[in-house]
């Protein structure tokens, strides 16, 4: 544990959620260069919740949502400071391979690869070393049925994925990421470039989808924030504002910028 | 700026003369663009004016009237004792650009994998400076470095014993020339890659060659046979260096034939032979304008130019598909 | 649901590794075959390189010859080249990048000059052969040369003044506009002038090209020189130091062929570097002056 007092859990009921944290980003520090993109974030993810993280753009949720995964590592060498942990244990530690099929991400905009709806669902299980057709049948059926996706495209597995619809590529998305099996699911914006029926139908997945897995979302959408997750909090030019119930945040938040930002008097 | 200059004085109309440059300038552009178009039908027509000469009764020709296929399925080329087939050149050509494409498409596209994926910065930068100093190399030159460094090497007798000028030199000197159009036709087809695939595939526990082989690669795929079909035009239009190393021997079919060799692929690897460039070079100043034998070389002029043509319809169907 | 067994796979992480090796070997492989064909061509030019190799006359039987006509035709015959082709691929660049309109006729006009950039320069070398050596009775001259060059020149011109009018950015073009400039006012004081550092080094790039051509000017300015110098005679032939380079190698009357060939190779291969830090330091300047 880290000696940092202020993050030494300090009633009961802190150290109960602790022990069911997830995932748990301590004093975390991510600078690209120069630019500093987040200064010192501590963050408790609790297991089969749904977490929201809202902020204006450029606050560095999106950075920090890809931490969670080290996806970040792709955009180029970042300096990263702090502790990152999953189940208590330390995330930089593990293969990002590894780290990888055990926390599952889904992207801003929906990014099937060019390849037939069930290579798309198939590619994360043949990359862990599923071979037999049965096999991989099961996990396709079972990635698109858990995504609700599974009775629009059952008949045309064979089919290129970039014939579907914006929220049905999400949804493939989601399948795609599901089929792994992973335990935890960052979703950036997942949202933001689908219409508002399509929106409506992610987050009933979602809503679904937390009886399982933990969820980490991103979002810009005060509403949907609101709608979807447990637990809210709310970054502000990479430090953490605030973190708590979402109804609390939502009807009662304890700063005075968080309620500004909730409104919309900013962001 | 020019421009400020209005803006001080008062606004005058504009002078007859501008407005009738501008109306006229489309037109002048036009034309020249039009020069262009021009070339390209001419040089079909006359090609095909000349190079057909040798199948056609044309006045002015002198000698017989060739058939299509003596010539073009014709194993032998004896200008002098009246055989004018050219295959031994085709299948030189195709031999050399086979193995030169073959060597350079797959170090060409992974090249351009690693300076897309994964080359620091400092790196990326140099590999540009060396394909743009490799390009910008004339042929001759390749050609005399083929002679008198390459040759001897191979020749050392560390692959083989046989004298090198043939098939492998030439191929090896082709891949060097055509692989920084290969890299840098194919470092295209990786740029225009969304980043999102290579995140996604990531995401999924992708390791990074991973990713590269089974999404970015078919992902690209399209714009990857482009950027080979662009090396292949280059190498079989490629002349000059070729003909210093390949030995120049249109009967290399024949010599094969005849030869019982233990080890027939390093025997035809270091055959010194033709291929349609070379023949080109080595022979249209000695033959006679408006012969067989000249009207036969103007031929394969009009076969290389429709290849070329060929090639770039064949990109086009493929971009075409891409949209 | 079933489980899967899902094993990140060690074989994975290896291959990973052994092709970030490969890809590693094949980059600096590829860097090394330039130092190899640089390298080899100017030790074994490098000694030839005198005073008396540029100024002297080339010998047609004996040792000891020089490429001072060979150094001047290839400066000539690129300089005319570009003066033939320059106007007539500016004008077809601008109109591709500012008068055609996207549609069958643009792709059309596209088709050919992809098609003549992409021709085999032997290729143009039959058409240049059999127009100005043998139609117009040129015989192997400047004149013939200077032609079958500059078509050789047009479509990369064309290309790159395509290029970099497409690169300037919009708001200056409305900007003039919007100053009351006609169209052609526009593109000859607002577009050419802030799309000038890429015409130019498309420009040099093409003048290297030129420089550097044999298999055109082999059947069209002949491997003969003039005696006179400098001789700007346009109907004097005017061998080249690219076709003197694989002359001397290919007709072998010369007891140090190899040695003339290696040095005007080792020559060539200096004027393109040099040209290659001029690229770079003009592009430089221009672009700090456009900013």
């Amino acid at each position: 544990m880290p000696d940092n007092a202020l993050l030494e859990p300090k009633t009961e009921n802190a150290a109960a959620a602790a022990a069911r944290a997830k995932l748990r980003a301590v004093d975390l520090k991510v600078a690209y260069g120069d630019k500093e993109v987040l200064k010192g974030v501590s963050l408790d993810v609790p297991t089969n919740q749904v977490t929201a993280i809202i902020g204006p753009s450029g606050c560095g949720k999106s950075t920090f949502l890809k931490c969670f995964n080290r996806i970040h590592e792709l955009g180029g060498p970042a300096k990263v400071s702090g502790r990152l942990e999953l189940d208590g244990g330390d995330l930089m530690g593990l293969h990002e391979v590894e780290l990888r099929r055990r926390v599952g991400m889904v992207f801003q905009k929906p990014n099937p690869f060019p390849k037939s709806i069930y290579d798309n669902v198939s590619f994360g299980p043949r990359l862990f070393g599923v071979r037999g057709r049965a096999d991989l049948d099961a996990a396709v059926e079972d990635g698109l049925r858990k995504a609700a996706l599974w009775d629009e495209v059952k008949d045309r597995l064979k089919d290129s994925a970039l014939g579907l619809s914006g929220g049905q590529q999400q949804r493939l998305c989601i399948a795609r990421a599901l089929a792994v099996q992973p335990e935890v699911m960052l979703m950036d914006e997942p949202c933001s470039a689908l219409d508002p029926i399509a929106t409506a139908k992610i987050e009933e997945l979602i809503f679904e989808l937390k009886k399982e897995l933990t969820i980490v979302i991103v979002t810009h959408n005060m509403q949907q924030a609101a709608r979807a997750s447990d637990r809210t909090a709310f970054l502000w030019m990479g430090e953490l504002v605030e973190e708590g119930e979402t109804e609390a945040i939502f009807t009662n938040p304890r700063k005075p910028m968080t309620e500004d930002y909730i409104t919309g008097r900013f962001g | 700026m020019a421009m400020d200059a209005p803006l001080a004085a008062p606004a005058r109309p504009k002078r007859p003369w501008t407005l009738l440059a501008d109306r006229s300038a489309g037109s002048i552009f036009l034309l020249c663009t039009l020069v262009l178009v021009a070339l390209i039908l001419g040089l079909l027509g006359f090609l095909a004016w000349r190079g057909l000469g040798a199948f056609i009764a044309v006045p002015g020709n002198t000698g017989r009237v060739l058939s299509l296929r003596e010539v073009f399925l014709g194993l032998d080329w004896s200008p002098n004792q009246d055989h004018f087939g050219v295959m031994p050149f085709i299948l030189g050509s195709l031999t050399v650009v086979g193995l030169s494409i073959a060597l350079a498409g797959p170090l060409g596209i992974l090249t351009a994998v690693f300076v897309t994926q994964m080359a620091p910065k400092w790196m990326r930068a140099l590999l540009r400076q060396t394909m743009d100093l490799l390009v910008g190399i004339p042929s001759v030159v390749y050609g005399i470095f083929g002679l008198a460094t390459l040759l001897p090497f191979l020749s050392k007798g560390w692959l083989s014993d046989l004298p090198a000028a043939g098939f492998l030199a030439s191929a090896l000197i082709l891949t060097v020339m055509i692989i920084p159009t290969v890299v840098s036709l194919s470092m295209d087809a990786f740029e225009a890659l969304p980043r999102s695939l290579n995140e996604g595939a990531r995401a999924l526990g992708s390791t990074s060659w991973q990713s590269t082989a089974r999404v970015l690669i078919p992902a690209a795929w399209p714009r990857l046979v482009t950027a080979i079909v662009l090396g292949m035009g280059r190498a079989i239009g490629e002349a000059m260096a070729v003909q210093m190393v390949i030995g120049n021997n249109p009967q290399w079919i024949g010599l094969m034939r005849d030869l019982t060799d233990k080890t027939p692929i390093l025997r035809f690897l270091f055959t010194p032979a033709s291929t349609l460039t070379t023949e080109l070079v080595q022979e249209l100043p000695n033959t006679p304008a408006h012969s067989p034998w000249n009207n036969v070389l103007f031929a394969l002029g009009l076969l290389l130019y429709l290849l070329t043509m060929g090639s770039i319809l064949f990109t086009r169907r493929m971009a075409g598909k891409r949209a | 649901m079933r489980t899967l067994p899902l094993k990140p796979r060690r074989s994975a992480r290896v291959a990973d590794l052994a092709m970030k090796g490969l890809l590693w070997t094949v980059a600096l492989g590829f860097i090394a075959a330039l130092l190899v064909v640089m390298g080899a061509i100017l030790k074994q030019g490098w000694p030839v390189l005198n005073w008396g190799f540029f100024t002297k006359m080339p010998e047609t039987l004996d040792a000891g010859g020089g490429i001072r006509p060979e150094l001047f035709n290839s400066l000539y015959l690129v300089a005319l080249s570009l003066a033939l082709s320059l106007p007539i691929g500016l004008g077809a660049g601008i109109y591709m990048a500012e008068y055609a309109r996207p549609g069958r006729w643009m792709d059309f006009l596209r088709l050919c000059i992809e098609t003549l950039a992409a021709t085999p320069s032997i290729v143009l070398a039959l058409f240049g052969l059999m127009i100005f050596v043998q139609a117009l009775d040129w015989s192997f001259s400047i004149r013939s040369g200077a032609m079958a060059l500059a078509l050789l020149n047009i479509p990369v011109i064309t290309r790159v003044t395509e290029l970099s009018l497409r690169g300037v950015p919009h708001e200056l073009k409305e900007a003039s506009y919007g100053l009351g400039a006609t169209k052609l006012q526009t593109i000859l004081r607002a577009l050419l002038p802030s799309a000038a550092p890429g015409l130019l080094t498309g420009t040099v790039l093409a003048a290297g090209r030129a420089f550097g051509e044999s298999a055109v000017l082999v059947f069209t300015a002949g491997t003969n020189t003039s005696m006179a110098f400098p001789d700007f005679s346009l109907k004097a032939p005017g061998e080249t130091l690219a076709v003197h380079l694989w002359y001397v190698v290919s007709d072998g009357t010369l007891p140090d062929a190899r040695e003339i060939a290696a040095g005007t190779a080792a020559v060539m291969i200096l004027v393109l570097l040099v040209m290659n830090v001029v690229v770079r330091l003009v592009d430089r300047r221009l672009k700090r002056h456009a900013r």
